[in-house]
């Protein structure tokens, strides 16, 4: 064979190896740069999904958001519901039926929205208000904590207002919490006020015995 | 014809070894086309490892994994509706009214704030338009984000980690029982089954009554 043919044919072995390569790279390393598209079917089609983009709209939203002054279908709840007040006056009682079921699903959502600032257990020590204390942040406002007597005496209607409409530096968290998640929140917050004031006789008399058991080997006294 | 021309036509002893190399070259092309082509053209290949350069240098391993905050603090609509929502610029100035406030990176979150104008984040996971997913009907039925969207809380910037091919969403609907947990444990990055997740995800989905379709109708609608 001539030496011409055989380094032909070696320098094709060799470049034939390049795509495996390059496809080698491509399954391990992550790439910005668009997706390879070969065959486009109907995989893009002219029709507007969830949070995509209109041009022919000035702030390219495909979503329109309802007209202000103006409820949705099937989302009017009564006035006290939405608002927590009655008049002027805060409600002083959740204007829903508070059951076991509402309150896990309080302590899920407010594990979601609020532990994060106000801490799990309601002290005002969360993630964020501690590291905003480390970066020694000037325009942060430490977190309220549930546990002082001001906030024990707040009505219900105003820790619903705290969330809807935020309060002095907390910012507002109606559009993120629909309104029965909002009532649910508030009874666990509520909750939780009451189990850091709780004394023995707030305890169900079947589970008594057993707690006093836990007390005693913790410290001895009560 | 001259004697020189006539033996240009005749071929040479040589020619006899490219028979070794054509047989060779039958067997190992095909061979080779085929692993090119099928690895190659794989979404495992194209589409895996995508992660685009979005307008905020936002990070899930800040946000997420270091100071904890949940996915539905953000991506709040993922239990009710099929769209997992992109949060909008308020649920981030919700602490960056305060915290980094001046920050340069923070920049056009504070303009978006600013003219109401959206962010303009850049999508990573995008099916094609003909394919109808929901986000609730998994979450709410114990499947986490972790089974189809990785470690997100260690990602700086996301990154696409499963195919999301046909065939993918095909395995898991054949055999969902590796991938089931406790709905309430669904954004949680590193639960573990208490014990082998076949037996574990095998007793929630009878308990559960878990039965993934594969109807073409169920994705194709
Ligand atoms: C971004 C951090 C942050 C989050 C998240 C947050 N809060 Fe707050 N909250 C604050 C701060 C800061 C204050 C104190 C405001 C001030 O004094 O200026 C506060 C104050 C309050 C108060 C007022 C206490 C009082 O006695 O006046 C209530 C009630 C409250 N928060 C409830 C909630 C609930 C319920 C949630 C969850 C839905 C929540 N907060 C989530 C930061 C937060
Ligand atoms: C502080 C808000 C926030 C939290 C908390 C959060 N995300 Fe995100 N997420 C975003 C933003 C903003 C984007 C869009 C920018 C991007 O892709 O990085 C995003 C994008 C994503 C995407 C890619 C979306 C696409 O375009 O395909 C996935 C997947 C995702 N998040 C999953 C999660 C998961 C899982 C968690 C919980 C472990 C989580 N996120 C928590 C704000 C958040
Ligand atoms: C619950 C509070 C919270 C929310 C909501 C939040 N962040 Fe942050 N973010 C922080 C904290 C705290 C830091 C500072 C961490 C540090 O530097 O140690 C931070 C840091 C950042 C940084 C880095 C800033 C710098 O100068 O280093 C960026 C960028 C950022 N966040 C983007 C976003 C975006 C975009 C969103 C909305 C999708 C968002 N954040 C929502 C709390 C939050
Ligand atoms: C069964 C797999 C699966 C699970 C579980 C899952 N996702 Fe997704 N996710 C997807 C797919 C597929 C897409 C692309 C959807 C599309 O293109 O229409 C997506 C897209 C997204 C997006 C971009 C916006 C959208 O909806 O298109 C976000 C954000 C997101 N997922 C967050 C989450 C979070 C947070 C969780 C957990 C609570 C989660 N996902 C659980 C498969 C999943
Ligand atoms: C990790 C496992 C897993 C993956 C991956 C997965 N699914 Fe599912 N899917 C499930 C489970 C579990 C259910 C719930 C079945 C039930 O409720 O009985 C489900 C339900 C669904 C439903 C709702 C069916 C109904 O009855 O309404 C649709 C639609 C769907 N999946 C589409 C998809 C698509 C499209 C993909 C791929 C992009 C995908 N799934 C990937 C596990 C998965
Ligand atoms: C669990 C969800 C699911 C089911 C069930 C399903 N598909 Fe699909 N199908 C998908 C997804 C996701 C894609 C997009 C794949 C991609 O992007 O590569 C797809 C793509 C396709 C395509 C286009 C392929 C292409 O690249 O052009 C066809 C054709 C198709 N499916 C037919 C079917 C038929 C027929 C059935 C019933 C036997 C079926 N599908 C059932 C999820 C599903």
């Amino acid at each position: 064979m001539p030496r011409s043919l055989k380094y032909a044919l070696a320098v094709i072995a060799v470049l034939a190896l390049l795509p495996l390569a390059l496809v080698a790279k491509a399954r391990v390393a992550t790439s910005p740069r668009p997706r390879v598209h070969l065959i486009f079917d109907m995989d893009n089609q002219p029709k507007f999904k969830a949070q995509s983009a209109n041009p022919l709209f000035a702030d390219g939203r495909a979503m329109r958001l309802p007209v202000p002054g103006t409820v949705a279908r099937g989302t009017l709840v009564p006035q006290e519901v939405a608002t927590g007040r009655k008049g002027v006056q805060w409600l002083e009682v959740i204007p829903v039926p508070v059951d076991r079921q509402l309150l896990l699903r309080g302590q899920e959502r407010y594990n979601i929205f609020c532990a994060p600032c106000h801490g799990y257990s309601g002290y005002g020590d969360g993630a964020v208000q501690r590291r905003a204390e480390r970066l020694e942040e000037g325009t942060w406002t430490p977190v309220a904590s549930f546990h002082t007597e001001t906030a024990r005496a707040r009505p219900v209607g105003y820790i619903f207002n705290a969330i809807t409409n935020g309060v002095r530096t907390m910012p507002p968290y109606g559009a993120q919490i629909p309104v029965e998640d909002r009532w649910a929140i508030v009874a666990y917050v509520k909750a939780l006020q009451r189990s850091q004031w709780a004394t023995l006789a707030d305890v169900p008399k079947e589970v008594r015995p057993q707690l006093e058991v836990r007390m005693r080997e913790h410290d001895g006294t009560r | 014809m001259s004697e020189h021309g006539r033996s240009r036509w005749v071929f040479p002893p040589w020619v006899n070894q490219l028979r070794v190399v054509a047989g060779v070259a039958l067997v190992v092309i095909p061979v080779y086309l085929v692993v090119l082509v099928g690895f190659g053209a794989s979404p495992r290949t194209t589409d895996v490892g995508y992660a685009p350069e979005q307008p905020v240098p936002y990070s899930h391993a800040l946000h997420v994994g270091q100071l904890g905050l949940d996915c539905r603090y953000c991506h709040n609509t993922v239990e009710e509706a099929a769209k997992a929502a992109i949060p909008p610029t308020q649920t981030c100035m919700n602490c960056h009214a305060r915290i980094r406030a001046a920050s340069p990176k923070l920049l056009s979150v504070r303009e978006s704030y600013a003219t109401g104008m959206p962010i303009p984040w850049v999508r990573v996971h995008d099916l094609p338009d003909y394919v109808y997913f929901d986000h609730s009907a998994h979450v709410r039925r114990g499947v986490g984000c972790v089974s189809c969207h990785g470690r997100v809380d260690t990602m700086e910037v996301v990154q696409q980690v499963e195919p999301l091919s046909m065939g993918w969403c095909l395995d898991c609907h054949r055999n969902p029982d590796p991938h089931l947990r406790p709905p309430e444990l669904v954004t949680s990055m590193d639960w573990v089954p208490p014990e082998k997740p076949e037996v574990y995800g095998r007793r929630l989905r009878e308990q559960l009554g878990i039965r993934p379709s594969t109807d073409c109708g169920t994705c194709h609608r």
